[in-house]
Order: C-alpha cells, then sequence, then structure tokens
C-alpha cells in the first residue's frame, strides 16, 4: 500500500507535468515562470526537511533533512542572484500553484504521522518529489527557458538533484519503506 | 678553573649540539608542511578528475569549490573526510597500493577513483618516502625503518667474517680468524631478527611492494637465516677445535655471501627501482 502511495503521488505529478507539457505547445512557461517554479519546488523541499527534523529521532533522517534544507538553501540563493542578474522576477504558474497544493496536502500527511511510519512517508515522498523534479526538469524547464544562462543553470542543477534521489532512495531502503 | 680538556671537551659537546640544532631546525623547515601532490576539485557535483593516479605515499587534497557540502567517503569504508564545506578541503596521504573508489556521502552519484601506484609501478618505495623525505630523526618503530637497519648489520657482517677468515690464512694470523668467528656468530644472531622484520613489513604492506621480486626476497632471506645457523655451528666447530678454517667452509661462507649480495641487491631494486 505504502509502495502505492508514494507512487501515487509520482503519477500525480505526472499527470500535472504532461499536463504542463501538452499545454506547453500552446503556451510554453516563461523564464519568470519556471524561476517560480524552481523556487517553489525548492521552498517545498527546505519546509518538509524542517519538519522532518522537528518530529523524527532517527539520525539519519535527520542527517538528510540537513543537507536537503543546506542544499536547497543554497540553490535557492544561486536561483535568485540569477534572476536578479538577468533581471527576471519569479511569477506563479499553473505549475507553481499546483506544486504548492500537493505539497500542502502531503504536509498534512505528515504532521499527522508519528515515528517510524512518519520517516518512511518522508522518505518515500523525497524519491518521489525528486524523481518529479528531474523529471520536469528534464522535459518541461530546461527545453523552454529562453535565456542560455537559465537553461545552463538548470541544467548544473540536474546532478544534485539525481544526488538526493539517490540518497534518499538509499534512506528508503534502510528505513525498509519499500 | 676546569681543566683544559674538560674545557675543550665542553667546546666539542657545544659545537655539536649547535650542529645538531642546526640540523634539526633545517629538518623542520624541510617538512612537506601539508602540501599536497595532486588536487581533486570538486564542482558542479562532480569530482574532477573522476580518476587520477598517484603514487603511495603521495598526499592528495579535495578542494571543495562547488556551493554545496560534499564528502570524499571510500566505497569500502577505509576513509571519510566528513562533510567538506564549500570553501574549505580535505587531505590524504595513500600508503598502500591499490585502487579505492570513492564517493560523496549525501550525494551518492558522485563518484571516483583513485589509483595508487605501488613499486612495481613506479619503481620507486612509498613506504620509504612516507615520512616526507624528512632529516628529522625519530626512533624506528615500523618494519620498513627496522629491516633495512637490521640488513646493515647481516650485510656487514658476514663478507667480513669471510675476508677476516682469508686474511688469517694469508698472513698467518690468529686474531684474524677469531674475529671472523665472532663476526659470523653475530651474524647468525641478528639475521632472524632482519628475516622478521622483512617478513612483518611484507605481511603490512606486502601489496605495494613487487610481487616477483618480494616473492624471491622473502623465500632467500628465510633461507639465509637457516644457512647463517649452519655456518654458525660449523666454524663454532672450527674455532673450537682450534683449526684453521678449511677450503670446503671458506667456499660455502663465499656461496652465502654471494646468496647475500643477490639477496641485497633484490632488496635495492625494491626500494629503489631498477
Amino acid at each position: 500500500m505504502k509502495l502505492r502511495k508514494s507512487y501515487l503521488w509520482v503519477f500525480a505529478s505526472a499527470v500535472l507535468l504532461a499536463a504542463g507539457a501538452v499545454t506547453a505547445c500552446a503556451q510554453a512557461p516563461t523564464d519568470p515562470q519556471i524561476a517560480g517554479i524552481v523556487q517553489t519546488a525548492n521552498q517545498i523541499d527546505i519546509n518538509q526537511a524542517k519538519l522532518a527534523l522537528k518530529k523524527t529521532s532517527n539520525p539519519q533522517v535527520k542527517e538528510f533533512a540537513n543537507q536537503m534544507i543546506s542544499d536547497h538553501t543554497s540553490l535557492e540563493k544561486s536561483v535568485n542572484d540569477l534572476a536578479k542578474k538577468l533581471g527576471v522576477t519569479p511569477e506563479d504558474s499553473a505549475t507553481s500553484k499546483q506544486l504548492k497544493q500537493q505539497a500542502a496536502d502531503e504536509t498534512k500527511k505528515l504532521v499527522s504521522l508519528h515515528g517510524k511510519a512518519f520517516d518512511k512517508e518522508y522518505a518515500s515522498h523525497e524519491v518521489a518529489f525528486h524523481q518529479t523534479v528531474i523529471d520536469a526538469a528534464k522535459t518541461t524547464l530546461i527545453p523552454n527557458a529562453n535565456n542560455a544562462e537559465l537553461k545552463s543553470a538548470l541544467e548544473g542543477a540536474a546532478p544534485l538533484l539525481q544526488g538526493h534521489l539517490e540518497h534518499a532512495q538509499q534512506l528508503e531502503q534502510s528505513l525498509g519503506a519499500k | 678553573m676546569r681543566p683544559p680538556q674538560l674545557q675543550a671537551h665542553i667546546y666539542i659537546l657545544a659545537a655539536v649540539a649547535a650542529v645538531l640544532s642546526a640540523v634539526g631546525v633545517r629538518a623542520q623547515d624541510a617538512q612537506p608542511g601539508g602540501t599536497a601532490n595532486h588536487i581533486v576539485i570538486i564542482r558542479q557535483v562532480h569530482f574532477n578528475p573522476p580518476q587520477m593516479t598517484v603514487k603511495a605515499g603521495e598526499t592528495v587534497e579535495w578542494k571543495n569549490e562547488d556551493i554545496f557540502s560534499h564528502t570524499v567517503t571510500a566505497d569500502d569504508g577505509s576513509f571519510d573526510s566528513g562533510l567538506i564545506d564549500p570553501g574549505n578541503s580535505w587531505q590524504r596521504t595513500f600508503k598502500q597500493a591499490g585502487t579505492i573508489g570513492y564517493h560523496c556521502r549525501p550525494h551518492p552519484n558522485m563518484k571516483a577513483a583513485l589509483v595508487i601506484q605501488g613499486t612495481n609501478e613506479t619503481g620507486a618505495v612509498a613506504n620509504v618516502a612516507g615520512r616526507g623525505g624528512t632529516l628529522k630523526w625519530s626512533p624506528p618503530t615500523r618494519p620498513e625503518e627496522l629491516h633495512p637497519i637490521l640488513v646493515n648489520f647481516t650485510a656487514a657482517l658476514l663478507p667480513l667474517a669471510l675476508l677476516s677468515d682469508i686474511l688469517g690464512r694469508i698472513f698467518r694470523r690468529q686474531s684474524f680468524h677469531h674475529a671472523a668467528w665472532w663476526m659470523v656468530l653475530y651474524a647468525a644472531v641478528i639475521t632472524p631478527f632482519t628475516a622478521a622484520a622483512g617478513w612483518w613489513w611484507r605481511l603490512t604492506e606486502g601489496s605495494a611492494l613487487p610481487a616477483k621480486l618480494i616473492a624471491v626476497h622473502e623465500w632467500l632471506g628465510s633461507t639465509a637465516v637457516v644457512l647463517f645457523v649452519i655456518l654458525a655451528i660449523w666454524r663454532w666447530s672450527i674455532h673450537k677445535r682450534n683449526t684453521l678454517p678449511n677450503w670446503a667452509y671458506l667456499t660455502f661462507a663465499l656461496i652465502v655471501v654471494l646468496a647475500l649480495v643477490y639477496q641485497g641487491s633484490l632488496g635495492g631494486r625494491m626500494v629503489f627501482g631498477k
């Protein structure tokens, strides 16, 4: 069941991004919207890591959450610096709004869980979330970025996200979440 | 007023102390002081270069030029840098030959490898260079320090014993033969320690030593221990009978000396290369 729940998130996100991609044919995300999506994704991961630090007593989960806060804060700073440099003001979009809504639902769920159940759900969600963001970056964000520097920055962030995904998978496995 | 002889001794001691302290200071200056032989740059969630070849005994430095914190963690768990924050670096000296895969713990997709070449590939012993070429004296505690020291006694005593016996026969001087007997005895006593230190080295850092050379060296060394004991017993019987060593003994001793010369050349080849 857990497996299904975690992948339900991926599926929902995939549908969302696919819908975004379909819409993209008519209306591709603009650079300010791309910056907004990246900023939203960063903020979601930082907030959920902060929640994890409050709720977990597992040292591995704490280590992972601390890493997410540290890495995504650095990433957020670099995105903000780049946006400033390019004169781009991050904008909300249907995708970013949908991401926020999904994150709010997930946060509600995480708040209701405790102990090992929380740790497993957090790890599973981190796997799904990073997979979704990687897919989004590959299929929607990078191809639609107009500015070369923004495109390059998005491409540069891919190994970091892949690293987070693999770390989250290791965590999930060690917690026996699957 | 000190006697003139005592005063002269004090001057000599002071001069020796001054020279030693000067050597000590120079030796301190000569220490590497944390400088690395190779640098790996961590940037954009990658180790660059992803594969590096170094010599055993060399130091590698990882510089984190990324905006994220990373670790340098051996795949086999033999070392872990802990988190290296952006702008910081971490160093490690590698003594054992072999290939070590490593990764970043928080970002497991960051993978790289170090190839550490031993003596067989480089022709130079890293173990000897392990102390960074410093001139400062410190008590020998490791097999790679003890073995070369003990080898000096083994290598000197037996050829000199043979030479002493030959000179004794030429000049018909009994004192030469007495000296030869004692030298053979000392050689037989000290050589097992030399071999033991060699085996200790072999067992602790065997992988860093050239396989073919060490295989011959270790067994010839062990055989030499037995030959030295046989030679000592033979020489003792000659000494006890108060006779002169005959040609059979001298020939046998010469063969052992030649084996020792070959053994020494193998050792030298391992330390200094071909």
